[in-house]
């Protein structure tokens, strides 16, 4: 199989990269590891709690037995199972004294099925933190780089926020919000006030404005996208980039094919093609193109890269640097604070919106006023009504019990930080000396910790949560400020950093590895730092920003 | 234990049990529904560890217990609905940690399983047996309520209390709000809003809306 361009993955950066390249008029092979999911057939979308063996929450027995990783994270259950990897049959192993929880989902469509869609855009706080505080290498880009690539993905994949002018968290191509609540409305309006800080509804990949020329409706405020959405409301590659590409009649795309390696060419010092294996019948089959593009997701594309080491590049495919694995990331994340607000019982709302609200970072911006930590840290969260799972954890049984759940119960709000993740070269992917998966491909170490930064950021995010809280008239129940293991913020990243420096980094400005000129690693492994927004907006802003590169030095006989 | 909110995730406080033994899941499923009598469609206590298999005397407790927690009113109670078998079979799966190890193995010396976690059902059992003073099942309806209550109030009284009802609880109500009679006659299922309203008064007596997932995870 001969292509202009060879994709790997087909999740949120996979399906841009098809988009934007096969829109160019390429000639592009999808190639996919998991099966087919096809728009509109999402099997337990529609299905009520009494219509599920285990009424929507689950085997526990079974999670127990394959899904230990992935059942840890809220939005796996017994509906969404499916598009999430069975951990015993992906296996990865972490280094000694390593937690790690990769959240994974291999399938057509990769996690774009079950992410939580918030989309944010970074500044320039965030593209020029390590410099400023001399973490990792520099980025090669600002914030006016992307800020063009940034309004073309928002436009394409549909996000509904407010403006609100502020520097830490620019503006977007929004469509119209969603609505802040009765009580965050009231909270939004204290902490403004008393604190001079912004929360502002969830900028989320969620339309409030159908898109009737691409087939996609509105979102009804089910509030159950990680089953999949037929009426295509929320962003995935199923509703959106890939009918796009389709169209174009350029895109082949294979499923149930783990690629195994890079074919790499020293006499041409390019990338020839991909080396895949048959999930179902273990058979191998080869592909060829003029341009690789890897968006198999961060982790995954860094162990492509380390497994395509060759007699060429025996450290790892473009690692002439020796940083290819470093400086992984993930948020640290906890959940701050639960405040309670009976002032508000006498109101409600209806409909399950889609997304919660966002305290927008205020912490060492132009003051540095972290305690213990030179970044940023972020709440997501929102204000919400107990309804029967509050009988799963109070006293009280009988006709009290029962008339007490019969209604919407009490106020509470929560606040959940996220906060930057410093860049360390301790923490790292490298291929498992010793254990190999069913394919015979070796498995993935991962070796990671937190550090002091982030155990202050969320120390101080706590205190803050709980100031903010009580000061807009809710008494606060509990907070935390200890991160989760790592992975559970599911923004892991980095492992192929793009810089200016190819003794330092992996990549160039274009998301093109400075070893090898045509291939370009589009997904999350590029990124030189975390920030505290959540990252797939700006993955998918770089990929559109490297089709577009890539086409031009193609055109212009440079690659 | 606390888990969700909108959009993103967050850290479980407890995850998932571990340890668990993978003898314990295999053969006697097939049986076990046979002996039962079950409907296939209905619930399946499929891969359930023998001993996990509930004696007769266990359903009807666990029925007559679900309907004292939710007993019938306009609308059904959660023993009629099969809320008493739905907690039997996800109890020994796992669920509320259900198939965590115990710290206080003295107490619970006699129910243990060889994975360190509770026979929840069994446990509950020979408790109300011993409140009881003789048989639970046979004491009146007013006396068994009244000997739950007290169960139930020391189980909840206290944060660290690692009584079992804590589970068994938790997923009686879980199977009552999850079954038909009790997510969408007891309370409202709304599958397609179709719209956001946030703002609206509540009035005395207003169903809650069961299928509302954040407040079922978080509330
Ligand atoms: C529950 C959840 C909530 C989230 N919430 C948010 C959020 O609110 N906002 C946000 O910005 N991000 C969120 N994320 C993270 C987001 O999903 C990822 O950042 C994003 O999907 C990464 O895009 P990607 O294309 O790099 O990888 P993915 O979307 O993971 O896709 C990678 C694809 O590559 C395939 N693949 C992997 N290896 C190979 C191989 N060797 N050969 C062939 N194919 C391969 C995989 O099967 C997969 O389909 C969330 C994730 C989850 C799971």
């Amino acid at each position: 199989m001969q292509f202009d361009a060879i994709v790997v993955g087909s999740g949120i950066t996979g399906g841009w990269a098809a988009k934007e390249l096969t829109q160019a008029g390429l000639k592009v092979l999808m190639i996919e590891r998991g099966r087919e999911i096809v728009h509109g057939e999402y099997e337990t979308e529609l299905k009520a709690p009494w219509e599920m063996p285990f009424r929507g929450v689950g085997d526990a027995a079974l999670y127990a037995r394959e899904y230990q990783v992935q059942s840890q994270n809220r939005h796996f259950n017994e509906y969404t199972q499916g598009h999430f990897v069975n951990d015993k049959d992906n296996p990865y192993t972490t280094a000694p004294g390593s937690e790690f929880n990769w959240l994974r989902s291999y399938q057509l469509g990769g996690r774009s099925l079950t992410w939580g869609r918030q989309t944010y855009r970074w500044s320039d706080y965030d593209f020029g933190a390590n410099k400023r505080d001399g973490n990792g290498t520099d980025w090669p880009i600002r914030y006016a780089d992307l800020a063009p690539w940034y309004d073309k993905v928002e436009e394409f994949i549909g996000v509904s926020g407010a403006a609100e002018g502020l520097p830490q968290l620019p503006d977007g191509k929004f469509q119209p919000p969603m609505a802040l609540n009765v009580v965050e409305q009231h909270v939004r309006k204290e902490i403004a006030g008393k604190f001079g800080r912004c929360m502002t509804i969830g900028r989320t990949a969620n339309m409030t404005v159908a898109k009737p020329e691409e087939g996609r409706a509105e979102c009804q405020n089910r509030s159950i996208c990680a089953r999949g959405c037929s009426f295509g409301a929320y962003f995935s590659t199923q509703s959106s980039t890939l009918p796009a590409a389709k169209a174009t009649g350029n895109l082949t795309v294979v499923t149930d094919a783990v690629v195994e390696k890079l074919d790499y060419d020293p006499k041409t010092n390019r990338v020839t093609g991909v080396r895949y294996i048959n999930t179902k019948d273990g058979s191998r089959g080869a592909a060829t193109a003029r341009l690789v593009f890897l968006n198999a997701s961060a982790f995954n594309s860094v162990h492509l890269m380390l497994n395509s080491r060759n007699d060429a590049m025996p450290r790892g495919l473009a690692n002439s640097s020796g940083v290819l694995g470093t400086q992984i990331m993930d948020h640290p994340s906890t959940l701050s604070t639960i405040a309670l607000f009976p002032q508000f019982n006498d109101r409600t709302t209806f409909g399950n919106r889609p997304t919660g609200v966002v305290v927008a970072r205020y912490r060492n911006m132009d003051a540095m006023d972290g305690v213990g930590h030179s970044r940023g840290y972020s709440f997501q969260g929102g204000a919400l009504q107990s309804n029967w799972g509050a009988g799963k954890r109070e006293a009280g049984i009988g006709t009290a019990l029962k008339d007490k759940l019969h209604s919407p119960g009490m106020w509470r709000m929560v606040l959940v930080a996220f906060a930057d993740c410093v860049p360390r070269d301790s923490n790292r992917l490298t291929l498992d000396a010793a254990k190999t998966d069913r394919f015979g491909i070796p498995q993935l170490q991962i070796q990671f910790a937190f550090g002091k930064e982030e155990q202050a950021a969320l120390a101080q995010a706590k205190a803050d949560a709980a100031e903010m809280l009580t000061s807009a008239g809710g008494t606060v129940i509990m907070g935390m400020d200890q991160p989760g293991t790592g992975g559970m913020a599911i923004h892991e990243m980095g492992g192929a950093r793009m810089g200016h420096d190819p003794k330092t980094s992996v990549l160039n400005k274009w998301s093109q590895a400075h070893d090898v000129p045509n291939l370009f690693v589009t997904d999350g492994a590029q990124m030189a730092s975390s920030a505290c927004q959540n990252p797939s907006l700006t993955y998918m802003a770089l990929t559109a920003r490297a089709c577009d590169a890539a086409v031009k030095m193609l055109r212009e006989g440079k690659i | 234990m606390v888990q969700p909110v909108w959009g993103e995730w967050w850290p479980m406080q407890d995850g998932q049990p571990t340890g668990w033994k993978r003898r314990d899941f295999m053969g006697a499923a097939a049986l076990v529904a046979l002996a039962l009598g079950l409907p296939t469609a209905a619930v399946a206590f499929t891969e359930l560890d023998e001993k996990d298999a509930p004696t007769s005397h266990q359903r009807t407790l666990m029925k007559e217990v679900s309907q004292l927690v939710i007993p019938r009113s306009a609308t059904p109670g959660a023993g009629e609905v099969g809320a008493g078998d739905f907690a039997i079979l996800v109890l020994a799966h796992g669920l509320e940690n259900s198939r965590k190890p115990v710290k206080d193995t003295a107490a619970y010396a006699r129910f243990l399983r060889n994975d360190g976690s509770v026979r929840h059902v069994a446990w509950l059992e020979r408790e109300l047996d011993l409140r009881a003073g003789g048989d639970f099942l046979g004491a009146d309806a007013t006396r068994r309520a009244a000997l739950l209550g007290a169960l139930d109030a020391e189980a909840f009284a206290s944060r660290a209390s690692e009584s079992p009802w804590k589970a068994i609880k938790a997923l009686i109500v879980t199977g009552y709000y999850t079954s038909e009679p009790g997510g969408s006659e007891e309370l409202r299922y709304e599958p397609v809003p179709g719209r956001f309203d946030p703002d609206l008064p509540l009035k005395p007596g207003d169903r809650a809306i069961s299928n509302d997932w954040t407040a079922v995870d978080f509330g």
